[in-house]
């Protein structure tokens, strides 16, 4: 107990000379809350305080998902602590009145719920997986890294995103989660003309969409005489037209494209 | 296998071959296209004029709303959108990027560059709006990046360092495209840095020249700055410049030496600070360069729009660049040789007894930054800034918002310089001074006041004034209807009679603008964009609101 109040006293030291150090970028402060315990503490904190926005396993529901590793109010501990502890203005996200310990606690739960660190597991070679990637065409449709095409989502920091099981279903069964961002817009105006898209944004009177040519335009409801939301992917399945090796490889690629920001993950 | 195909067909439109959208060509004749807006000023000469004229004196009366874009922040909204073929291109402060349909403020997409935790920046997480070539999008960021987006999907395409944010670089300022090539530089004149200008290829984001605003080390103007304090002597780029394509220059103009107020510790005129330079469009070499204010004591920025126009000067037709500056002059140059034709305050100051023949300035005696402090003209802010003007080849006039018997006290003391800090050496002291305005005005009439000025662009005489209670950050658009549009810090977008001054029109927008406004058209008929507050506005003739039946 004693210990256990020193490292908290140790904390706030701590926190308080990060504070008055302000810009000095050398002088990171390190979470003194990382172990087991606290992982699991700080889980369970979790659940109580922050999983009904943020989602039961974190992955984000009414809040951003916080399993990609890169946090969009800072990805240092000071910067995770702060937006714990005094919110973020503007949104939803309020200041929580915790103990210092456990902040720290769930900032540990926090790094250890990145599910970027699955890519270490993927039993696939991601440089076999690349090469997967090149020869089947991902590439017309998505960009990873390098500029790719634009039709399908950009691939290039889904492994922050995405675990390794929902990679492989991605793959082989596309149709079973598509992102609303890629659902697309298949309608018949009043004057008998075709028109189809990305829907981009859609409210009670109109469309705006991403034609095939290229062209942003909105489309008014009241102008349409029938049309449908799209919820399938137009990428095919690679079931059975993979090799099961071959997917593993492209798993592993996938999972090894992580977030990057210009910004260090300060550990 | 129907899926298949469309999967391809897509990904062979979309992602290969998105049609060009804005040409370099474009760029050239953007005056030819005015139902779009192209480039930050609108063209390359940035003149903020535009042929459209639909809207006019007979009907300005009668503009209704049409829509309103709330940003997603409370920073100073300071962006010129662009527009092109109907979409809408603007930048929220702490750069994101977004994409609009100008026909019913709907919004297609958002870009949000990811932001570090902390930025350096001075004076405000402020974004002033993009370039745009081909389909490609350019925006800077407050941590001095340069990033290139897809125009269509929002998608970032390519992220260039321009320079080491945490040593008080940012960009601010909107690109200009210059043919095959993305110029920017860095803001932080109040930082301590050693400023520069830079062109990137579009295609790559690889930097392809640079030109250093203070000189460094076997550079000609190093010898103008005392020792190494051309190291942290500001020069700072956080206004767009233009180009004229006959000579292949870029002009473009720089901030204030540093420390602004204290100039003992950098003896000597500091080159190029606080001067417009004029660039070689491929090799970025200096042609050459007139200084506004060598050796600055009072942070006289000279990084405003330089506007091209050709001009029959003492009965020569002569390409010249009209200049109205932070220093409270109104300048005339010949831009293809930076020979210096007139140079007459357009406002109240004291700095100087004149310029010489030769165009360089004449300080006045006892007007220097003190201890104690001094009381100059004009006061910190400037005769004007950074707001863009306009220049109405209809009316012959030049037009520019100013702050009038303006002044400030300016002290001056030793500072030792330290990465990414405030770099000042010194300090102004206005007698009521908020850049970001409550909505109350308390504004006193003795400390000046703000008013849109015509100039006579061959004598440089004020021509007309439109008097305001309150100073103002409006940029200015004038239109071939002789009609002329602008804002203010009161929270007014107004039109006059660009020939008189005459106020036609005015809206209460409820917030201050520090913005410039554009003109374009949707489906043929014209409309009018400023930003307010934390909003974008556009205006059109006709009914407010929409029918769907």
């Amino acid at each position: 107990m004693l210990v256990k109040k020193v490292r908290f006293l140790g904390a706030l030291c701590c926190f308080g000379i990060a504070v008055l150090a302000g810009q000095d970028r050398s002088n990171v402060i390190r979470n003194p809350f990382s172990a087991a315990d606290d992982i699991a503490a700080g889980e369970r904190s979790f659940r109580s305080q922050c999983a009904a926005c943020h989602g039961f396993d974190a992955s984000g529901a009414a809040g951003p998902s916080l399993t990609t590793g890169v946090f969009r109010h800072g990805n240092s501990d000071e910067a995770l602590f702060a937006v714990i502890s005094k919110g973020v203005p503007g949104t939803p996200m309020v200041g929580f009145k915790l103990e210092g310990r456990e902040v720290w606690q769930l900032i540990s739960f926090l790094r250890s719920a990145n599910i970027a660190k699955g890519a270490s597991h993927a039993p696939g070679d991601p440089v076999r997986g690349a090469q997967v990637f090149n020869d089947n065409g991902c590439a017309q449709c998505h960009t990873a890294g390098k500029p790719g095409g634009f039709a399908g989502p950009d691939l290039t920091e889904i492994g922050s995103r995405r675990t390794l099981a929902q990679l492989e279903n991605a793959l082989t069964d596309p149709d079973a989660e598509v992102d609303p961002d890629y659902w697309s817009l298949r309608a018949r105006t009043k004057t008998g003309q075709m028109i189809s898209g990305i829907r981009m944004n859609e409210d009670t009177d109109s469309f705006q969409i991403l034609e095939s040519s290229g062209r942003l335009r909105s489309v008014w409801k009241v102008d349409l005489a029938s049309y449908e939301i799209v919820r399938t992917s137009p990428m095919p399945s690679f079931k059975g037209k993979l090799k099961a090796s071959d997917l593993e490889d492209l798993v592993a690629y996938l999972a090894g494209l992580r977030a990057q920001t210009n910004h260090e993950v300060q550990q | 296998m129907r899926r298949l195909a469309l999967a391809v067909t897509f990904a062979a439109i979309v992602g290969r071959v998105l049609p060009a959208q804005v040409s370099f060509e474009r760029l050239l004749r953007a005056v030819n296209e005015p139902q779009n807006w192209l480039t930050y000023n609108g063209n390359l000469q940035s003149t903020h004029y535009s042929r459209l004229s639909q809207i006019k004196q007979e009907n300005v009366a009668t503009l209704n709303l049409k829509w309103v874009w709330q940003a997603q922040s409370l920073e100073k909204f300071e962006a010129t959108p662009l527009v092109v073929d109907g979409v809408m291109y603007v930048t929220e402060p702490r750069n994101k990027v977004v994409a609009i349909d100008t026909r019913t403020g709907r919004p297609f997409w958002i870009y949000q560059y990811p932001m570090p935790e902390t930025t350096y920046v001075c004076c405000g997480n402020v974004n002033r709006g993009l370039a745009i070539l081909d389909n490609t999008l350019f925006v800077g960021t407050l941590d001095a990046h340069l990033v290139a987006i897809d125009a269509a999907t929002g998608r970032k395409k390519w992220d260039t360092q321009v320079a080491e944010y945490t040593q008080g670089y940012a960009v601010t300022v909107a690109p200009l495209v210059v043919k095959d090539k993305v110029v920017v530089g860095p803001a932080g004149g109040e930082r301590g840095i050693a400023g520069f200008l830079a062109a990137f290829d579009a295609q790559t984001g690889r930097e392809v020249w640079r030109f250093n605003t203070t000189a460094h080390p076997g550079e000609a103007g190093n010898e103008t700055w005392a020792g190494d304090s051309w190291k942290t002597g500001g020069g700072s780029v956080w206004v767009t410049g233009s180009y004229d394509a006959d000579l292949n220059l870029v002009y473009w103009g720089t901030g204030n030496p540093g420390p602004d107020w204290n100039p003992a510790v950098r003896q000597g005129a500091n080159l190029y600070t606080d001067s417009v330079v004029a660039l070689d469009a491929d090799t970025g070499k200096l042609k050459w360069y007139y200084q506004f204010t060598p050796n600055d004591e009072w942070d006289f920025d000279s990084v405003q729009v330089p506007v091209l126009a050709d001009l029959s000067w003492k009965g020569k037709l002569r390409k010249t660049m009209l200049w109205g500056n932070r220093n409270g002059f109104f300048y005339v140059l010949d831009r293809m040789s930076g020979e210096f034709l007139l140079g007459k305050p357009f406002v109240k100051q004291t700095w100087s007894s004149g310029i010489d023949e030769s165009g360089k300035p004449i300080k006045a005696p006892g007007k220097s930054p003190s201890v104690g402090g001094t009381d100059t003209y004009p006061g910190v802010q400037g005769g004007t800034n950074w707001y863009s003007p306009a220049f109405s080849p209809r009316t012959g006039l030049y037009y520019l918002t100013a702050w009038e018997d303006y002044h400030t006290t300016y002290f001056q003391w030793d500072q030792n310089y330290e990465p990414g800090k405030p770099f000042t050496g010194g300090a102004a002291r206005a007698p009521f001074q908020s850049l970001l305005r409550d909505p109350f005005i308390k504004w006193g009439p003795e400390w000046g006041y703000g008013v849109v000025r015509a100039l006579n662009t061959a004598t440089g005489e004020k021509v007309w004034d439109y008097k305001m209670r309150d100073v103002s950050d409006g940029g200015i658009l004038t239109t071939a209807s002789d009609l002329l549009f602008s804002g203010n810090r009161e929270g007014y977008f107004f039109a006059l009679d660009a020939k008189t001054g005459k106020e036609l029109w005015k809206c209460y927008l409820g917030s201050q603008v520090a913005a410039a406004p554009i003109t374009y058209t949707v489906d043929g008929a014209q409309y009018v964009s400023i930003a307010a507050g934390n909003s974008l506005f556009t205006f059109g003739l006709g009914r407010t609101g929409e029918v769907h039946h």
